[in-house]
């Protein structure tokens, strides 16, 4: 079978039904997805954002074939995910984040001498294959190990090794760097970044956003299970760009009111604050006039403010534009 | 070429259930460390030949190797039983269930190759029993039952696993899998025949016995070591057999059953 595109989602969608109790059962049913279009090519680096809850996880397990879409058609190399699960299991690898998924009393290489068996490796090529992804994921020398010792970001790479033991075209990476060390994680994104270089297509979800913007070649945001944006880094950037990002410091707590006055002042688009050590910092996307910095302070007036400063939108500014539904659609 | 293929891929198939097996055996085997192995798969069942012996003796039911057989064949379900669920069961407390689903390969040689390990284990406690009990309680094991003892021994442990695989199939689908294990184990103990004598048993008891493992295999080998032919003894272990494919066919089919549902109904936490 060929096609040019690794993953094709039309329409996807799925919905879980919920029980509690059982004299007066209350069901509910949750639209973990909604009807989600993806069209990744071989070859690409795909990243997949949204907050928790958003769907991305509910997403990839219907690509990988462990549920079946509600709805909706997506298909892996060609393969149809829920009437060829096996061709598609052939060809795709899954990591995901977590101390999980492990055998905790196994080594990592009996944990990746039982996968290799279990993914189908050829045996003759099972122990030179794991000495290969041992040392690209730099567990060598540790592979003897239990992996109950193991730090998270040992264990991660060994779940990266496990992804990647049958040389899968398709990698599907859910939040692979969460919890891990920067070191770690530099070294993760090395290992994707060598992946993609090779040929494979990769589908990344991960919160973080430095990590998003260097790695993918294209985004999707998702909220409510519905995909909110799509497009590269940069374009993704280009639609905050019209927009000022200004961060003041303030030396008192800032509340909810005060974010509502911010949000309230003509122009403002966008206020959020973030606790950085003593102070709080408020980010302010607003749009270009000559009142703003003044009509920002105001708003701040009954808090000690300090450094006011004026910065380049980054992927974080697109993002949390995109989910708080300032800018939407295709870009 | 079509038999280098052929060979390969049984190679492959074999390699899969043995291997693979071997290695599920000491991922998700609880009971793997010396003293949990002594202690609960030796020592215990060990204890319970003895309490039964003696209450045969007070209660003049039965001689000491009616119960010391019945309790060396009972002992399988230790590690036959416990250690197939736990072969599933295991595989959702450490997350592992949902790397293992998305395995191309057959869901027969996965889940049959893990039983594998267990059948040993339960054959070597099995052998144990009969050797310490007896030399304990002082009975001799003649030569010419030996052949017929492993025969016995080799479906018993079989007849088990597979009986322990099918409930942990349920594991699949239910948290607290370990509350059935436990009413299993009971439930063999009082229908087996291990340590009520058949005859002395209503019906329904012996009925819904011969539905469970180890019932016929115990049947067999007291009957083997009442002198009985060795046609007498293989139709008790051929009824011993067709409960084992039974619950062969029940676990691969609750295995498949419960897969499918938790892609349909999302209806397993798999990661």
């Amino acid at each position: 079978m060929t096609t040019d595109l690794a993953i094709e989602a039309e329409n996807l969608a799925r919905s879980y039904r919920t029980r509690t109790g059982w004299l007066r059962p209350q069901r509910k049913t949750i639209e973990a997805v909604r009807g989600v279009h993806l069209a990744v090519g071989r070859g690409e680096l795909f990243g997949l954002l949204g907050p928790n809850g958003a769907g991305k996880t509910t997403t990839i397990k219907m690509l990988n074939t462990l549920l079946l879409p509600t709805s909706g058609t997506a298909r892996i190399l060609g393969y149809d995910v829920a009437r060829d699960a096996l061709e598609v299991r052939r060809r795709i690898g899954y990591v995901f984040g977590g101390d999980r998924g492990l055998y905790e009393r196994l080594s990592a290489l009996d944990n990746l001498r039982y996968f290799a068996e279990l993914y189908g490796v050829e045996p003759r090529e099972q122990l030179p294959r794991i000495q290969e992804l041992l040392e690209t994921v730099g567990l060598s020398g540790r592979e003897k190990e239990r992996v109950e010792g193991y730090s998270r970001g040992m264990r991660q790479k060994l779940h990266i090794a496990r992804g990647l033991l049958h040389r899968p075209q398709v990698l599907f990476l859910d939040e692979p760097s969460i919890g891990v060390d920067p070191a770690a994680a530099r070294e993760l994104r090395r290992v994707v970044a060598d992946l993609v270089a090779g040929g494979t297509t990769v589908l990344l979800t991960t919160h973080y956003m430095a990590e998003a913007d260097e790695l993918c070649d294209r985004i999707a945001v998702i909220a409510s299970g519905t995909l909110r944006a799509e497009g590269t880094p940069a374009e993704l950037k280009d639609r905050v760009r019209k927009l000022d990002v200004l961060e003041v410091e303030v030396h008192d707590a800032v509340g909810p009111e005060h974010l509502q006055r911010l949000r309230d002042t003509a122009g403002i688009e966008q206020a959020t604050v973030e606790t950085s050590g003593t102070v709080d910092v408020v980010t302010v996307h607003a749009r270009p006039s000559h009142g703003t910095h003044a009509a920002v302070l105001a708003a701040l007036a009954d808090l000690r403010t300090g450094k006011v400063t004026t910065r380049e939108p980054t992927l974080e500014d697109a993002y949390l534009s995109i989910i708080n539904g300032t800018t939407t659609g295709s870009a | 070429m079509t038999t280098v293929s052929h060979a390969s891929r049984a190679s492959r198939a074999l390699r899969l259930a043995f291997h693979g097996g071997g290695l599920s055996y000491r991922a998700l085997f609880n009971w793997t460390t010396p003293p949990m192995f002594i202690g609960t798969l030796l020592v215990g069942p060990l204890f319970q030949i003895f309490f039964f012996v003696h209450v045969g003796r007070s209660l003049h039911v039965a001689d000491d190797r009616f119960y010391l057989l019945g309790n060396a064949v009972l002992a399988t379900s230790m590690p036959c039983v416990y250690g197939a669920i736990m072969a599933v069961a295991n595989e959702r407390r450490f997350g592992t269930l949902g790397a293992v689903l998305l395995s191309p390969r057959s869901r027969g040689l996965i889940w049959g190759g893990r039983v594998l390990p267990y059948a040993v284990n339960g054959l070597a406690v099995m052998t144990f029993m009969m050797l310490v009990g007896a030399l304990v309680l002082g009975l001799t094991l003649p030569p010419s039952t030996l052949l017929g003892l492993a025969q016995v021994f080799v479906v018993a442990a079989m007849s088990c696993a597979l009986f322990g695989l099918a409930l942990g199939a349920l594991a699949v689908r239910i948290r607290d899998v370990y509350v059935i294990s436990n009413a299993a184990f009971t439930l063999l103990i009082l229908f087996s025949g291990a340590n009520l004598p058949p005859e002395s048993m209503p019906g329904w008891m012996n009925a819904i016995g011969s539905f469970l493992p180890l019932h016929h295999a115990i049947e067999a080998l007291r009957a083997l070591f009442a002198g009985a032919s060795f046609g007498e003894v293989w139709s008790a272990l051929v009824l011993e057999v067709a409960v084992a494919l039974g619950y062969a066919a029940l676990a691969y089919g609750l295995l498949r059953f419960f897969e499918w549902r938790s892609r349909a109904n999302a209806a397993l936490d798999v990661m």
